[in-house]
C-alpha cells in the first residue's frame, strides 16, 4: 500500500513537469498532496504515531484541498496565464528527468544504508526533492513556480515522514504555519500587482 | 515570561501599524528600544539559561548577536522616520512595513535564541517571507520581479536549509529520539552519531541552503539586485539582522560538524568560501553604483566571517561578524541619504553637506567607508588580523600547510583588490564631480550616531575580553 | 491444449465487438443513440462481398501487405500470457519479440500506405512511422520492466508468475510500468488522445490515412488486425497489470479474462470521451511521458528494488 501511494506521488509529480496548462497542473498537485497525505496515515496508523495521523490529515485538508483551490481562484481573479510551455524542450525534458532519478537514486544509496526501515522512500523522496527543482527551473511564470515550491514543500514532507519516522509535532506545526503565511504573501504580492496595474490604467 | 518580554516590543509595532495615524509611527524607536530590556535582563542572567524548556535557550553567543541585531533594530527604525522623505513612498506602504518589519522581528527573535532546529528554521522561513513583502513596498516593476525573485530563491534556499536539517535529524535519532532536533543535545552526542555520513550530507545541505540565502556562490548577484530594487532600509536590515541569524544557525550546526569530522567541515567551508570571495571581489572591482558594492562587500565579509569561525578564529569571527553588522546597515542608511531621491552617481556623493548635521553626516560615513575596509582603528582590522592569525597557527597544525597558506594569500590578494577600489570610489566621492545641496536629518545623523558608538564599544577591552570568553 | 486454442479463439472472436463496445460507449457518454454492437461483424461481412478495386500505380506490395499486417499479429495471439490455470502457453517469447512483430505489422501498414501513391497514404505513413518509432522503445522497456518484476523474461512466463505471486514489494516500479503501457496501449491502437478512428480530416488521421486506397476483402484483412492489435493489447494489459482471478475454475477464469478486457475497454472510451485529440507535434510529450514512466519503472526496480 504504501510502495503504491509512493509511486503515485513520484507518478504525479513527474507529470506535472509535462504539463502545460495550469488547472492541470494544479490538479496534478494536488494528487500528489492526497498521496502524501493518504501516506502519512497509513505510516501513522502502522507505526500508532498520533502526530503523524494528525498531520496527514492537516495535509489533505490543506494541501490536496484549500492550496489548490486558492490557487485556482487567485489564478482566475487576478488573470494569471494558464498556458505555462515549460522552458525544457521536451525532447530534452525525456532526457532529463530520467538522468535526474538515476543520479538520485545513487546519490541517495548510502544515505537509504542508514536509515531504518523505509529505506527506498528516502531515494525517492531526494529524487522528487530535485524533480520539483525543476519544475521551478523550467517555468517562466509564477504560478507554476509557486506550485513547485509546494511540491518541493511536499518532497520536504515526505523525507521527514519516512526518513525520520515524523519529525515533532512542534515542527510539522511551524511548518504548516508557514505554508499558510506563504500563501498570504502570495496573494498580498499578487492583489498589489493588480492594485497598481489598475492605478495605472486609471492615470 | 521572558518569551512574552523579548516579544512585546514586536507585536505592539505590529499592533501600531494598524493605527491609522501618522503619529504612531512615533512608537516605533521607542519599542525598539524597549528590546534592549529583556536583552540586558538575559546577559545578567547566567547562562545558560532555558527561557522556553529546551526550545529557547539563551547563551554567550545567542545573546550577543541578539544585541547586536536589537542595536541595529534601533538604528534601522530611526532612520525609517525620515523614509518618505528620501524616497517616494506612501502612508499606506509605510505602515503595511512596520506590520511586516515587526513579524520579521518576531521570526528573528526566534531563530537567533532557537536551541532546536525546527524553531530555528520556522523563525527564518517566517523571516524570509515577510521580507518578499517588505521588498515590494517599493512600487518599481523592479522591485515586483526582485519580490518575486527572492520569495522563489530565497524559498529554495530555505528548503535545502530544511533537507538538511531532516537528514540531521534522521542521522541522530537512533540515539537521541526526538531530542536530536536540539543543538546542545547533538552536540554532547556528536561522537556517538551512528552514521557520520548521513549528518555531513545534512550538515552540506543546511550549510549550502544558508550560504545561498546569505548570497554566496553561485547566487552573488542575486541579493545585490534586490537590494538595488527595494527601499535602503530593507537593505540594512538584511545585512544587519537577516544576516545574523543565518549565520548564528551557521555557528551552530558548524560546532557540532565539527565534532562529528573537521576536516570535512575545514575543506568544504574555505573551499566554498574562497570561490565566493573570489568572484564577489571581482564583481565588486566591476560595481558601478552604492548598492551593489555595499552588498557584494556584505557577502564578502559574511564569507570571512564564516571562514574564522571554522578556521579556528572563533573571536575572530564575532569581532568582525559584530563589525559588519554596525558597519553595513549604517552604510546601507547612509545610502538612502547619498542617494536621496533617485539620484545615483558616486563620483561627488560626499561634497555638498552643509551645516552641523551635513558635516557631522560626511564625518562618519568617511569613517564608516575606510572602516570597512578595515583601515586600522576598525574592529575589523583587529578581527582579520586575529583572524588570519589564527588560519595561519590552523595550517601549522594541519598537514595541509602550503594548501592552506596558499589559500590565505589569495584570499589577501583578492581583498587587496577590494580595498583598492574601495579607496578609489571614495576618493571619486569625495574629490570628483560636482557639489549639489543635500537634506540630511536628524534622525539619520542619530542613527548613524548609533552605529558608530556600538562600533566603538566593540573595540573597548572589555567588549573583547566577552568576546574571547564566547569563544 | 484445448484451452489454449479456445482462448485464442475467444480473443479472435471478441475482437470487433471490443472496438465496437468503445465506440458504443463513446456514443452513449455523448448522449447520441449507441450504434449496434454487432456492427463490427456487419463490416466484415459487408467488405467480404465487395470486389477489391486498385488503384492503377499500385505495386504487388497493396496486394501482398494486408496479409502481412495480420499474420505477425496473429502469432503474437498465440504467444499471450493464458488466460485461465491449466491452459498451454509459449513461456520463452520476451519484450522484443513481440514489439518486434508487432513493429513488422506496423511496417507492412505503412508500405501500404505508401504503395498507393496518394498524398494521404504518405502522410499517413510518415506519421505512424513517427508515433511507431517513439512508442517502440518504451513499449520493450515496459514489458521488460514487468517481467524482470515477475522474475522471468519470458512474458508467457512472466504473466503467470504475477498472477501466482503478486510482487507486492515492487509496487511503485508496478504502477509507473502501468501508467506507461496504458498510454503505449492508447497510442499504438490510434486512439484519441493520438489519433481519431473515426475522421477522414487529412489534419488529424494517421491510421485511416494509410488505408483509404484499399477496399473489399483487403479492407476487411487490415481492419481485422486493427481489432487483434487492440486485442493483444488489452490482453497484455490484463494479464499483466490486472492478474487477479487466474486460479477460478477455467469458465470462470476465462469470464473474467472477457470481462477485465472490457473494462480495458470502457477506460479507453472513458479517455477518448474526455480528451481532445493532441495536435501530432505534441505526441512526442505524451509518448514522452510513457518513455519516462517506462524507463522509471525499470530504474527504481534496479537501484531501489522498490
Amino acid at each position: 500500500m504504501v510502495d503504491l501511494l509512493i509511486g503515485i506521488f513520484l507518478a504525479t509529480l513527474i507529470t506535472a513537469l509535462f504539463t502545460a496548462r495550469l488547472y492541470r497542473l494544479l490538479m496534478w498537485y494536488s494528487l500528489n498532496s492526497l498521496s502524501l497525505g493518504l501516506l502519512a496515515l497509513t505510516i501513522g496508523r502502522a507505526q500508532h504515531d498520533g502526530a503523524m495521523i494528525i498531520s496527514g490529515l492537516i495535509t489533505l485538508l490543506l494541501k490536496a484541498g484549500a492550496i489548490p483551490w486558492i490557487l485556482k481562484r487567485l489564478s482566475q481573479r487576478f488573470g494569471l496565464v494558464r498556458q505555462i510551455t515549460p522552458n525544457i524542450r521536451i525532447q530534452y525534458a525525456i532526457m532529463l528527468v530520467p538522468a535526474i532519478l538515476v543520479f538520485t537514486f545513487y546519490l541517495a544509496e548510502p544515505i537509504s544504508h542508514m536509515v531504518e526501515g523505509n529505506a527506498n522512500y528516502v531515494a525517492i523522496s531526494i529524487s522528487s526533492l530535485f524533480l520539483a527543482l525543476l519544475l521551478m527551473m523550467e517555468h517562466n511564470n509564477i504560478a507554476p513556480k509557486i506550485v513547485g515550491f509546494l511540491s518541493m514543500e511536499n518532497a520536504l514532507f515526505l523525507l521527514g515522514t519516512t526518513a525520520t519516522g515524523g519529525m515533532p509535532m512542534l515542527v510539522e506545526l511551524g511548518i504548516f504555519f508557514d505554508l499558510l503565511m506563504a500563501i498570504v504573501v502570495i496573494n498580498l504580492l499578487m492583489r498589489r500587482e493588480e492594485m497598481e496595474n489598475s492605478g495605472e490604467a486609471g492615470a | 515570561m521572558m518569551v512574552a518580554l523579548l516579544l512585546l516590543p514586536a507585536l505592539v509595532m505590529f499592533a501600531a501599524s494598524f493605527l491609522h495615524t501618522p503619529r504612531a509611527r512615533r512608537l516605533l524607536p521607542i519599542s525598539s528600544v524597549a528590546i534592549l530590556i529583556p536583552v540586558g535582563i538575559l546577559f545578567l542572567h547566567a547562562k545558560p539559561w532555558s527561557i522556553w524548556g529546551d526550545y529557547l535557550v539563551a547563551d554567550d553567543l545567542n545573546s550577543y548577536v541578539l544585541l547586536v541585531s536589537s542595536v541595529v533594530g534601533i538604528g534601522v527604525t530611526l532612520a525609517l522616520l525620515t523614509l518618505d522623505r528620501h524616497v517616494a513612498i506612501t502612508e499606506v506602504s509605510t505602515r503595511r512595513f512596520y506590520r511586516f518589519f515587526a513579524l520579521f522581528w518576531i521570526g528573528l527573535i526566534l531563530s537567533i535564541l532557537a536551541n532546536h532546529m525546527g524553531i530555528y528554521w520556522i523563525g527564518l522561513e517566517m523571516a524570509t517571507l515577510s521580507t518578499v513583502y517588505m521588498i515590494k513596498t517599493n512600487r518599481s516593476a523592479a522591485a515586483h520581479k526582485e519580490a518575486w525573485n527572492y520569495m522563489i530563491v530565497g524559498a529554495i534556499a530555505i528548503s535545502l536549509v530544511l533537507f538538511g536539517i531532516i537528514l540531521i535529524y534522521a542521522s541522530a535519532k537512533p540515539i537521541l529520539g526526538e531530542e536530536a532536533m536540539l543543538f546542545d543535545a547533538l552536540l554532547a552526542k556528536a561522537h556517538a552519531i551512528p552514521s557520520p555520513f548521513l549528518f555531513e550530507m545534512g550538515f552540506a545541505l543546511a550549510t549550502v541552503g544558508m550560504f545561498v540565502k546569505m548570497g554566496f556562490f553561485p547566487m552573488n548577484l542575486w541579493l545585490a539586485n534586490i537590494e538595488r530594487a527595494s527601499f535602503y532600509p530593507v537593505a540594512a536590515l538584511f545585512s544587519g539582522i537577516l544576516e545574523s541569524a543565518v549565520i548564528v544557525g551557521f555557528f551552530r550546526f558548524s560546532t557540532v560538524a565539527r565534532a562529528v569530522n573537521e576536516a570535512h567541515l575545514v575543506g568544504f567551508v574555505v573551499a566554498y568560501t574562497l570561490l565566493t570571495i573570489f568572484i564577489v571581489a571581482f564583481l565588486i572591482y566591476r560595481a558601478k553604483d552604492f548598492m551593489r558594492l555595499f552588498s557584494l562587500s556584505g557577502i564578502e565579509h559574511m564569507a570571512l566571517i564564516a571562514l574564522f569561525w571554522v578556521g579556528g578564529g572563533t573571536f575572530a569571527a564575532l569581532l568582525h561578524f559584530g563589525a559588519h553588522a554596525f558597519l553595513k546597515p549604517a552604510l546601507f542608511l547612509s545610502t538612502g541619504v547619498l542617494e536621496s531621491s533617485g539620484r545615483y552617481h558616486i563620483a561627488g556623493a560626499l561634497k555638498g553637506y552643509r551645516g552641523v548635521r551635513g558635516k557631522l553626516f560626511y564625518f562618519l560615513v568617511s569613517l564608516f567607508l575606510l572602516a570597512i575596509v578595515s583601515l586600522p582603528p576598525s574592529p575589523m582590522f583587529f578581527s582579520e588580523l586575529y583572524g588570519f592569525g589564527a588560519m595561519v597557527d590552523a595550517a601549522e597544525s594541519s598537514h595541509h600547510l602550503l594548501a592552506m597558506i596558499g589559500a590565505t594569500l589569495l584570499l589577501l590578494i583578492l581583498l587587496s583588490v577590494i580595498f583598492y577600489r574601495f579607496v578609489a570610489i571614495y576618493q571619486s566621492m569625495k574629490y570628483e564631480g560636482e557639489a549639489a545641496e543635500r537634506p540630511v536629518y536628524a534622525a539619520e545623523v542619530a542613527a548613524l550616531a548609533i552605529f558608530a558608538v556600538g562600533l566603538l564599544a566593540l573595540i573597548t577591552p572589555a567588549a573583547m575580553h566577552f568576546l574571547r570568553s564566547i569563544a | 491444449m484445448s484451452l489454449y486454442l479456445l482462448t485464442v479463439a475467444v480473443l479472435l472472436l471478441i475482437a470487433p465487438l471490443l472496438l465496437g463496445v468503445i465506440k458504443a460507449l463513446k456514443m452513449w457518454l455523448l448522449f447520441k443513440r449507441p450504434l449496434s454492437l454487432l456492427q463490427g461483424y456487419r463490416d466484415v461481412a459487408k467488405l467480404l462481398h465487395k470486389e477489391n478495386v486498385v488503384s492503377e500505380e499500385a505495386s504487388l506490395i497493396t496486394r501482398v501487405a494486408p496479409f502481412l499486417i495480420l499474420s505477425p499479429l496473429l502469432i503474437v495471439l498465440f504467444f499471450l500470457p493464458p488466460a485461465v490455470q491449466g491452459a498451454w502457453y509459449v513461456s520463452f517469447v520476451d519484450a522484443f519479440t513481440l514489439t518486434g512483430l508487432m513493429a513488422l505489422s506496423t511496417f507492412f501498414l505503412m508500405l501500404l500506405g505508401l504503395d498507393s501513391a496518394s498524398s494521404f497514404g504518405g502522410i499517413g505513413a510518415s506519421r505512424e512511422a513517427f508515433i511507431a518509432a517513439l512508442a517502440e522503445p518504451a513499449m520493450v522497456l515496459t514489458i521488460f520492466a514487468v517481467s524482470m518484476m515477475a522474475g522471468d523474461l519470458g512474458v508467457g512466463q512472466a504473466g503467470v508468475n504475477l498472477a501466482s505471486r503478486f510482487p507486492e514489494k515492487h509496487m511503485a516500479s508496478y504502477l509507473f510500468a502501468a501508467i506507461s503501457f496504458f498510454i503505449l496501449l492508447i497510442a499504438e491502437n490510434g486512439r484519441i488522445p493520438v489519433d481519431n478512428p473515426e475522421t477522414h480530416l487529412e489534419l488529424t488521421m494517421v491510421h485511416e490515412a494509410m488505408i483509404l486506397d484499399i477496399g473489399g476483402v483487403w479492407l476487411a484483412i487490415v481492419e481485422t488486425a486493427a481489432a487483434v492489435k487492440f486485442v493483444i493489447f488489452a490482453s497484455l494489459f490484463a494479464s499483466l497489470f490486472l492478474p487477479f482471478g487466474y486460479g477460478l475454475a477455467w469458465p470462470l477464469a476465462l469470464a473474467l479474462f472477457v470481462g477485465k478486457l472490457f473494462g480495458v475497454a470502457l477506460a479507453v472510451a472513458l479517455v477518448e470521451v474526455n480528451t481532445a485529440k493532441l495536435r501530432l507535434f505534441k505526441v512526442p510529450n505524451l509518448l514522452g511521458i510513457a518513455i519516462v514512466f517506462a524507463f522509471l519503472s525499470l530504474i527504481t526496480f534496479y537501484v531501489l528494488g522498490a
